[in-house]
């Protein structure tokens, strides 16, 4: 071999010689092994972490869609016009030298021209040549900013130009996005009209940089509709469930309110990742994008509403006149099935998506008192006034009053045809006129002074544990963030405040009390089903959108009871007589809810409150139908009504005719199957 | 003068394979990987296939082999006896390059030729080489006279000033290991030698010292800044003096991490490159600009093949050196007389000395100097003279009889 020949033969110097090379070039290898081989992951590492940034990309969200898959949210493709900075390198370099040279010349005009003897040009050839003055680092920076701009400013203006759309870009925009997002494009337009899109794809576009991109976005088919419910999205990039850390964030968005917020996990799904190949001055390098993780789709969650009657509730809510606030909640009494649920006034979650402004907040949002963020439904406290009294029924005929006994109402001196009751020298005055009333009666009529009399000889702890059976001062447990369990008491509460007599008997007329629509929808629930009070179920099921996917759907059981109320059924068959008389009988309050072919049962109420500084009114009308085999509870309450039968009763009436005549086949649905709009 | 007549007997052979085969390996490999570190960045630039850097450094090489066929012509006796005027015009061409040379990166290295530039320390080293085993080729007995060891030091002295001056440290510091050998070889007594080699590596300690500990007032020599800097970042030493204010200390800091960007990413392509590499055009270091583009085809390319073919490219590129160099050897030791001799040493070391200090800067052994790697790194002036310099084994080799 060559080389072992030469370390042995020869002569001593060039022996030396080869064994000294022979120890050079194994030093060598023995570096190169240490460096490639034992540190060789090390440095992977390193090279990795420079060249490479890592893009969080956000899932495909769930969609929200009613029991027969119809969408109350959805996605939708939306075209944003991205400027890729790289591409224009070349320009901001051509610029750079333009600018470079300009300021170069004015600096060497202000300096003393160089000395043009013979000893000063020996004397340079000794010397470093310097003949243009140098440019300091600070310089440097601000030329290469400049130009930056100028070059990005100038594409942009033209696609503006192109686009005939005012676009403008200001220097410290662009500037935060070179320091902090160099490899990401610059978002120049987040949201392309169909128009600009035919303009860009079409016309021979040609210019360097300038992409559209397909992004998916948040889609509310029908804008308002349930939109309480549904909920809205607000903007969050920063959002940190993950493990993995990322160096930049597609933009992305997290539930605010509704169900978006509520099961915003499983809606969001899981966040996938990109890489970046970046080069060492950090902008991105073509064909160097890379998918590390797919994103996971959200699941989609199928509720229990029920889109067209959804649709006809807020019709009919609509239909109040005036700037109605209210809520109604259409609830199946079966199993506690969240049919439809209405809040107004309401808003339109799509409008949350590019983010609002403080001012709108203020002046529409947060506006008293329309309030429009609040779903009345869940998250509104308001006084039962009469509505109370199907409680009440029940409480008093369970503890033995006989509902053939009549009860003489007082005339009131001051209102002639109006009756009164006198708890000690209070007056407190009641709309039925004065006379005999058994309990049908007073039900009908809705007398303050038989309630007030019966509930004060009730006393609180009966009356108080009546009410908590159906749920009273506790949440329903619906899978909101939104809710409230209302104001009721409980003994500790009674003897906190010192509360009275005269309470009870506010109390008793559901005054000084608070519920939500829905807890009297789950109470009326229970009376129409015979005393179980459910768990309302407003989910149905969550599923992924392919049926391929490995995630189970997870399914909500339905009717589950919270609690059995133990009643007499005789006594819910006189509550529920009762409640229908109010609707049939001509001296009921509730008459105006009358419909042919459908027997709803009904109470009214009116409560008076003090809201904002004066006196105002709380409207209700608490119902369901049809009397025999109840399949539907409805809950009407509108703020500021003129009264309970007046205002609600026509409500529900329009609510029930929609039902009957759907039931009967004689009205298409009003929305189509299959999530159109 | 046929083959036949010169070598009478057919197995003696005319041609030294094995370094050829050395040569022309690495003339693949060098092409290939100048191309993939610069190709992509021509193509984008839009240049022309001939105008692409890949393109020069074949030229190179085939101008390179046409000199070496043509040298072989001659008997390298006759061509010695030019050398002291080939020596004399080196220095002259040093210094004309001190006077009118073409600046880069702030050092005066280039005599600007039109088309090409040229670089005249490449050619003083060869031109030493060949004054210098003219110089030693008497008879071993003279040598024995101090005087005689000085002037040979005093033909290495000239040129390495010179080149000094430029600055080109690296370059100069290339002289002494190649002196040392061939004085070595030639049989100058050894104390001589080993008096030279003490009294050197304590200037140089002493050096070292006062440049990097000293403080200012007490500096003898002035070193150019960066190269301070190189030794700094070299032995891995703060850039801010002792006594530094914060803010100094943070700016220094700030340089040093500038300063010391090539060397770690040098190391990050070599180390990232693992056993197997990244595969040939796969490297991102020099494509994505980390390896700066500027060098990572000239002083930088063992970086690129060490990316991309892992450490058994960088064992591929050793052992084609290896036996270039043992080629070289086995010249040494056939040649036909003592100029022979020296002159192969001579080449030896001096191939030995680029590639040793090259490669060791990728990998952090050796401070950074400009020494381009032989064969390997893009350069015409360089390519032409590693070319003359294997030229010259070659013709060594064929008139190892001829006398």
């Amino acid at each position: 071999m060559l080389i072992f020949d030469q370390l042995n033969k020869g002569d001593q110097p060039l022996r030396i010689l080869a064994w000294g090379l022979v120890a050079g070039l194994l030093l060598l290898l023995g570096g190169l092994w240490k460096v490639q081989v034992l540190s060789g992951a090390q440095y992977r590492e390193r090279q990795e972490t420079q060249s490479f940034r890592t893009v969080r990309v956000p899932a495909l969200r769930g969609k929200i869609l009613d029991r027969f898959g119809r969408e109350f949210a959805g996605n939708t493709p939306r075209y944003r016009l991205d400027l890729y900075l790289d591409e224009l390198r070349p320009q901001f370099a051509a610029e750079y030298d333009v600018r470079r040279a300009a300021l170069v010349a004015r600096k060497s005009a202000t300096n003393a021209p160089a000395q043009d003897t013979f000893w000063a040009w020996v004397g340079r050839g000794f010397r470093k040549a310097r003949t243009t003055p140098r440019l300091n680092i600070r310089e440097i920076d601000q030329l290469s900013r400049d130009s930056r701009f100028a070059t990005v400013s100038n594409t942009i203006a033209e696609v503006g130009r192109r686009l005939r759309l005012p676009l403008t870009l200001s220097e410290q925009a662009l500037h935060d996005h070179y320091i902090s997002k160099r490899a990401l494009p610059l978002p120049i337009i987040p949201n392309c009209t169909p128009e600009q899109v035919a303009l860009i794809t079409e016309q021979s576009w040609n210019l360097p940089g300038v992409e559209l991109e397909r992004v998916p976005i948040r889609r509310y088919p029908h804008s308002h509709l349930a939109s309480h419910v549904v909920g809205h999205l607000r903007r969050d990039d920063d959002y940190n469930d993950e493990e993995g850390r990322f160096d930049y964030r597609m933009r992305d968005f997290r539930g605010a309110m509704g169900l978006e917020a509520a099961f915003d996990r499983e809606l969001r799904g899981q966040a996938g990742a990109r890489s970046i190949l970046v080069n060492s001055a950090g902008y991105r390098h073509r064909q160097g994008e890379e998918v590390i993780a797919e994103p996971q789709p959200g699941l989609n969650l199928i509720t229990t509403l029920d889109l067209d009657l959804q649709i006809a509730t807020e019709k009919a809510l609509g239909s109040v006149a005036g700037d109605e606030r209210g809520a109604v909640v259409v609830m199946d009494p079966k199993n506690g099935d969240v049919l439809a649920m209405a809040s107004a006034p309401d808003f339109d979650p799509s409008e949350f998506l590019d983010g609002v402004t403080a001012q709108r907040w203020t002046n529409f949002f947060l506006a008293e008192p329309a309030t429009p963020m609040i779903n009345r439904a869940t998250y509104g406290q308001y006084a039962p006034g009469s509505t109370f009294k199907i409680i009440d029924a029940i409480a008093l005929l369970e503890s033995g009053v006989d509902p053939e006994a009549t009860y003489r109402v007082e005339p009131d001196p001051s209102t002639p045809g109006k009756g009164r009751y006198m708890l000690g020298k209070r007056s407190i005055r009641d709309t039925a006129p004065p006379g005999d009333y058994d309990f049908r009666r007073a039900f009908i009529r809705s007398s303050n002074s038989y309630f007030i009399d019966h509930g004060l000889r009730l006393g609180w702890e009966r009356l108080i544990g009546w009410g908590a059976n159906f749920g009273l001062g506790q949440r329903t447990g619906i899978r909101l963030n939104e809710e409230t369990g209302g104001d009721f008491p409980t003994m500790d509460t009674v003897r906190e405040r010192g509360w009275t007599a005269g309470n009870l008997a506010n109390v008793s007329i559901g005054q000084e009390i608070t519920l939500t629509p829905l807890q009297l929808a789950v109470a009326v629930s229970a009376v129409a089903n015979g005393g179980k009070v459910f768990w309302p179920r407003l989910v149905d099921r969550l599923e992924p959108e392919s049926p391929l996917s490995e995630t189970p759907a997870v399914r909500v059981q339905p009717g589950q009871v919270r609690t059995e109320i133990r009643a007499k059924a005789r006594n819910f068959d006189l509550v529920r007589t009762a409640m229908r008389d109010d609707v049939l009988d001509s001296e009921g309050t509730g008459k105006a809810a009358r419909l042919s072919d459908f027997d709803i049962c009904g109470k009214t109420g009116t409560a008076e409150i003090k809201g904002f500084g004066r006196k105002d009114k709380v409207t209700w009308f608490a119902s369901f139908a049809p009397f025999e085999a109840p399949r539907y509870v409805v809950i009407v309450m509108v703020e500021s009504g003129a009264s309970g039968g007046g205002t609600c009763a026509p409500v529900a009436r329009q609510i029930y005719e929609f039902l009957r005549n759907r039931e009967q086949g004689r009205t298409a649905p009003l929305a189509g199957l299959g999530g159109g709009q | 003068m046929t083959w036949e007549s010169t070598f009478p007997n057919r197995r003696e052979r005319a041609v030294e394979w094995p370094l050829w085969i050395g040569v022309f390996g690495l003339m693949l490999i060098g092409a290939a990987f100048i191309f993939s570190a610069t190709g992509s960045a021509d193509a984008a630039a839009g240049r022309p296939w001939w105008r692409y850097r890949v393109m020069s450094q074949i030229v190179a090489y085939v101008l390179g082999l046409g000199v070496v066929a043509g040298l072989c012509v001659i008997d390298y006796a006759r061509l010695a006896r030019w050398s002291l005027v080939a020596y004399w015009i080196s220095v002259a061409l040093l210094v004309a390059v001190a006077l009118f040379g073409v600046s880069r990166l702030g050092a005066k290295r280039w005599i600007d030729l039109g088309p090409m530039q040229f670089q005249p320390s490449e050619l003083a080293k060869l031109a030493f080489l060949f004054a210098l085993a003219n110089f030693l080729a008497r008879p071993p007995g003279e040598l024995n006279s101090p005087a005689l060891f000085a002037k040979a030091l005093g033909m290495a002295l000239i040129p390495f000033l010179l080149i000094l001056k430029q600055p080109d440290l690296g370059s100069a510091l290339v002289f002494m290991p190649v002196a040392l050998a061939m004085m070595f070889a030639a049989g100058v007594p050894r104390r001589f030698l080993l008096r030279f080699l003490g009294s050197g590596a304590l200037v140089a300690v002493l050096l070292l010292v006062d440049v990097m500990f000293a403080p200012p007032g007490w500096k003898f020599i002035k070193l150019e800044e960066y190269q301070k800097h190189r030794l700094l970042v070299y032995f891995g030493l703060d850039f801010a003096p002792k006594g530094a204010t914060p803010s100094e200390r943070l700016a220094a800091r700030a340089e040093q991490e500038k300063k010391s960007y090539n060397v770690k990413q040098s190391l990050i392509s070599v180390g990232s490159g693992g056993l197997a590499g990244k595969g040939w055009g796969e490297g991102t270091q020099s494509a994505l600009g980390y390896l700066p583009r500027a060098v990572a085809h000239n002083d930088f390319i063992f970086s690129v093949i060490a990316e991309e073919r892992g450490f058994l490219g960088s064992l591929t590129v050793l052992t084609l050196y290896a036996v270039v160099l043992f080629s070289g050897i086995k010249i040494a030791s056939q040649a036909r007389d003592r100029l022979g001799r020296l002159i192969a040493v001579g080449v030896v070391t001096l191939l030995f000395t680029h590639i040793f200090v090259n490669i060791g800067m990728n990998i952090r052994m050796v401070p950074v100097t400009g020494i381009p790697l032989p064969l390997l790194s893009a350069g015409g002036t360089s390519v032409l003279c590693s070319l003359i310099a294997i030229g010259i084994l070659q013709n060594i080799h064929l008139h190892r009889r001829h006398y």
